[in-house]
C-alpha cells in the first residue's frame, strides 16, 4: 500500500496574493517601516520625557491609570476603633480558587460583639489570581481590592506572602518609590526617568 | 406486628415501636433535634412532625413519640407537614443569633442543614432577640453559648441517663431557659462530659480546645482506635484535609496535628460515646518525638543503629524482649515472625493509670491503660514482664519501663517513639513510628478487633516498627 500523497489543507481565509505581494521584498520593507516608525516615535517620546511612551519600568514604576474596577491588592477594612472588620469566618479562604488565603482565628472573650478575630491573615500573592471572589464572599465587607497592584516582584517566593499588618496598613501612596499619582516622567537625555 | 404505610411504603413494625424508629429502620429520614437513638424521648423540639391520614383529612403530631398502629398511613412530606416544620423552625430560630460565620458547628450543624432544607426564609419576627450569656463555662472542658442553645435538653438527658453524673439541668422557663451545671461540680468531674459537644445539635456547647481552631470543612476524619485503655473505643481523628493544607511558613505544623477527636459509632465496643481521655488524644499522641537514633546517648545514623542492634542481638546468649502493648497486631505478628523463639518475649504495660485519672468504671473506662494487651498476650503468652537476672541483652519496645529493673551488665536495645530521658541510657536507641503514622489493628479486652488508619506521613528519622523487626533479626553482615 503506497502512502497517500500529502495534500495541503486549504483554509477559508487563505491570503490572496498578487504579484506585488509575491515579490516579497516590498511587503517586508513596508513591515520594517511600520515597526521602525513605532520604535522611533516611542524612543523620541522616552528620550524627551514626553507622555505616551509604551514602556513602563515595572516595578520601579507602576501605572497610574488603572481602571476604576481593577482588582489589585487586597485591603482589610477596619472598624472605627481600628480593629480589623474581619471575623475570621474563612469564607474568603473557602471560596478562593487558588487557596491562597490562610487565616488563624483567635478568641477574645472580652469583646462580646466580636469574639472571633483574625490572629493572622495571610495571602500568598505568588499564587493569587486576582479573581475577586474573596471580596464577593465576605459577609462583613472586611476585604476589598484596591485598583493598584502590589509591588512584590522579588527573588524569594516567601516574601510574596502579605500578612495582616501589611493588608491593614497598606496605603497606595507608600507602596511605590515615586510620588502617587505619578507625575509624568521628566528626564534628561541619557538618564532613566 | 402492625402494618403501616409511610410515604406510600408498606412497613411492618413491632408493636410499641415509634413511627420515628419504624421510619428509620425502613430508611426514611425524619428530621429531629431533641430525639437521639440512645436517649429518652422528651418530644420538645417538634421538628419531627408527620401527618397521619384520618377520615379524609390529616392530623399532625411528632413521630418520635407516636407508637405505630395497624393500618396507619403516615406522610413525612405532605403540604401540612412542610408548613408545620417551617413554622417550627421559625420558633426555634426566634432567639438564635444566626452567627454561623463565627460558630464552630457551622458546616455540621443540624439547625443550619434543616433551615436550608425545610425553611430557607428570613425570620418573620419583628421583635428583638433575647440576649443571654455567651461563653459560659459549664466546666473547664465545655463552653456554653446560651444564645445558640435551642433547649433540646439532649445534654441534660445525657448526664442523667448515660454518664449518670446528673451534672446538668435547666434553669428558668420558656425563652429564658438556660442549661446550667449543678453547683457540686459533678459535671466537671464527669469523665464523659465531652460527649455533650457532639450531642448538641447546634453550636451551643463547644470545646475550648477546638474553639475557632478550624472550620469543619477543612478537616477530615480518619477512623482510628483510642489507645487510652483496653476498651479500644473506635474514634475519628480529625485533621486537615490534604487539599486544605496550610502553606504559610509558620502555620504548617497544623497540617499534621489532630484537631479534635470524636467517637466513631461502634455498637460492638463503645456505642456512640467515648470518654474525655479519648478527646485528649491530641495531647497523648502529640508529645515531643525522639529526634533520632542514638548509640549510648550519642546521635547516630538510623541504618548504623539498626546494624549495631542487629549485631548485639546476634551476639547475645540470653536475650530478653519486652514487647509493647501499644503495638498493633500486625507489628506483634511481625515481631514474632522475625525473632521466633530466639528472644524470650514478654508483654509489658506501656502506660499505667495516671494520678487523677478515672481508673475504671462501669461504662467504658478500663483499668488497663494499654490498647492491645489482649492482642499481645494472644501471641506472646501471659508471662509477667520480669527480666531474668542472667539476661545479657534486653530489647525494650515501647515506653514505660523503669530501666533500673534491667540487670546491670545487660545491653539495652530500645525502640521508642517519644523523647524521654531513658532513650540516652540505651546502648542502641531507635525511634519508631506512632499510631497515627501507620495502619493496623488492636484487639480489645473482650477480643473485639478494631482497625485504625494512617493519618500523617512518618517522620524521616523514625523507623516503621513492622519492617524494622525483620531487619533487626537478620544475621550481622547481611544474609539471614
Amino acid at each position: 500500500m503506497s502512502p497517500k500523497p500529502h495534500v495541503r489543507k486549504r483554509y477559508w481565509n487563505e491570503p490572496e496574493m498578487g504579484w506585488y505581494e509575491r515579490a516579497y521584498l516590498f511587503e517586508i520593507l513596508r513591515g520594517l517601516w511600520i515597526t521602525g516608525g513605532v520604535f522611533a516615535r516611542n524612543m523620541f517620546k522616552w528620550m524627551t520625557g514626553r507622555k505616551g511612551a509604551l514602556t513602563t519600568y515595572y516595578p520601579e514604576e507602576t501605572r497610574f491609570d488603572y481602571a476604576k474596577g481593577n482588582r489589585g491588592k487586597h485591603v482589610l477594612t477596619r472598624r472605627p476603633d481600628g480593629s480589623p472588620q474581619c471575623i475570621a469566618c474563612n469564607m474568603c479562604a473557602t471560596v478562593c480558587p487558588a487557596k491562597v488565603i490562610e487565616i488563624e482565628a483567635g478568641f477574645d472573650p472580652d469583646d462580646a460583639a466580636h469574639p472571633k478575630y483574625p490572629v493572622r491573615f495571610e495571602i500568598d500573592y505568588s499564587r493569587c489570581v486576582f479573581c475577586g471572589l474573596c471580596v464577593e464572599a465576605c459577609p462583613e465587607d472586611a476585604i476589598r481590592m484596591a485598583k493598584e497592584v502590589p509591588a512584590l516582584p522579588g527573588d524569594d517566593r516567601w516574601a510574596m506572602w502579605l500578612g495582616k499588618a501589611e493588608l491593614l496598613e497598606w496605603q497606595p501612596q507608600a507602596d511605590v518609590a515615586k510620588p502617587y499619582p505619578p507625575a509624568p516622567p521628566r528626564a534628561k537625555t541619557g538618564e532613566r526617568p | 406486628m402492625p402494618r403501616l404505610t409511610i410515604d406510600g411504603r408498606e412497613i411492618e413494625a413491632p408493636a410499641g415501636q415509634t413511627v420515628m424508629d419504624a421510619a428509620r429502620a425502613a430508611g426514611i429520614f425524619i428530621p429531629y433535634f431533641c430525639w437521639h437513638p440512645q436517649l429518652s424521648v422528651p418530644g420538645n423540639c417538634r421538628i419531627c412532625v408527620v401527618g397521619v391520614e384520618d377520615k379524609g383529612g390529616e392530623w399532625i403530631d411528632i413521630a418520635c413519640n407516636m407508637p405505630v398502629s395497624e393500618g396507619m398511613v403516615v406522610h413525612t412530606n405532605s403540604e401540612g407537614v412542610r408548613q408545620r416544620r417551617k413554622d417550627t423552625l421559625q420558633f426555634i430560630t426566634l432567639n438564635h443569633p444566626v452567627d454561623c460565620g463565627i460558630c464552630d458547628k457551622a458546616g455540621e450543624c443540624t439547625l443550619q442543614d434543616y433551615h436550608y432544607e425545610y425553611n430557607g426564609e428570613r425570620s418573620l419576627s419583628r421583635d428583638a432577640k433575647n440576649h443571654e450569656t455567651k461563653h459560659h463555662a459549664l466546666s473547664p472542658r465545655i463552653v456554653l453559648d446560651n444564645e445558640r442553645c435551642i433547649q433540646c435538653t439532649r445534654c441534660v438527658r445525657f448526664t442523667r441517663e448515660v454518664s449518670k453524673s446528673n451534672g446538668l439541668g435547666m434553669q428558668n422557663r420558656a425563652d429564658h431557659s438556660l442549661v446550667r451545671a449543678v453547683e457540686d461540680g459533678s459535671f466537671a468531674n464527669d469523665p464523659y462530659s465531652d460527649n455533650v459537644i457532639d450531642l448538641c445539635p447546634v453550636g451551643a456547647l463547644l470545646s475550648p480546645s477546638f474553639l475557632h481552631k478550624a472550620r469543619v470543612w477543612y478537616l477530615k476524619p480518619t477512623a482510628s482506635v483510642c489507645p487510652g485503655c483496653a476498651r479500644g473505643c473506635t474514634v475519628n481523628l480529625w485533621h486537615r484535609r490534604p487539599e486544605w493544607r496550610l502553606r504559610a511558613p509558620d502555620m504548617r505544623a497544623q497540617n499534621e496535628s489532630i484537631d479534635r477527636v470524636t467517637p466513631l459509632e461502634n455498637p460492638a465496643v463503645n456505642g456512640p460515646w467515648i470518654c474525655n481521655k479519648g478527646r485528649d488524644l491530641a495531647k497523648l499522641l502529640g508529645r515531643a518525638r525522639a529526634e533520632g537514633a542514638m548509640l549510648k546517648g550519642r546521635a547516630a545514623e538510623l541504618q548504623g543503629a539498626i546494624a549495631m542492634a542487629r549485631s548485639l542481638i546476634a551476639a547475645a546468649r540470653k536475650p530478653v524482649a519486652l514487647v509493647s502493648s501499644w503495638g498493633s497486631n500486625e507489628e506483634l505478628a511481625a515481631f514474632r515472625a522475625a525473632f521466633g523463639e530466639r528472644l524470650d518475649a514478654r508483654v509489658k504495660a506501656d502506660h499505667a493509670p495516671e494520678p487523677g485519672e478515672v481508673v475504671e468504671d462501669a461504662i467504658l473506662i478500663r483499668a488497663d491503660k494499654n490498647p492491645n494487651t489482649a492482642g499481645a498476650k494472644a501471641i506472646f503468652g501471659d508471662a509477667p514482664p520480669d527480666i531474668p537476672k542472667d539476661a545479657d541483652l534486653v530489647l525494650v519496645w515501647g515506653e514505660g519501663l523503669d530501666f533500673n529493673r534491667i540487670p546491670a551488665g545487660a545491653k539495652i536495645v530500645y525502640l521508642n517513639a517519644w523523647l524521654q530521658p531513658e532513650n540516652g541510657h540505651a546502648d542502641v536507641f531507635i525511634p519508631i513510628s506512632i499510631q497515627t503514622e501507620r495502619s493496623g489493628h488492636y484487639t480489645n479486652f473482650a477480643g473485639v478487633t478494631s482497625a485504625f488508619a494512617k493519618c500523617f506521613p512518618k517522620p524521616a528519622q523514625a523507623a516503621d516498627a513492622e519492617t524494622l523487626f525483620a531487619s533487626l533479626a537478620l544475621a550481622p553482615g547481611g544474609g539471614p
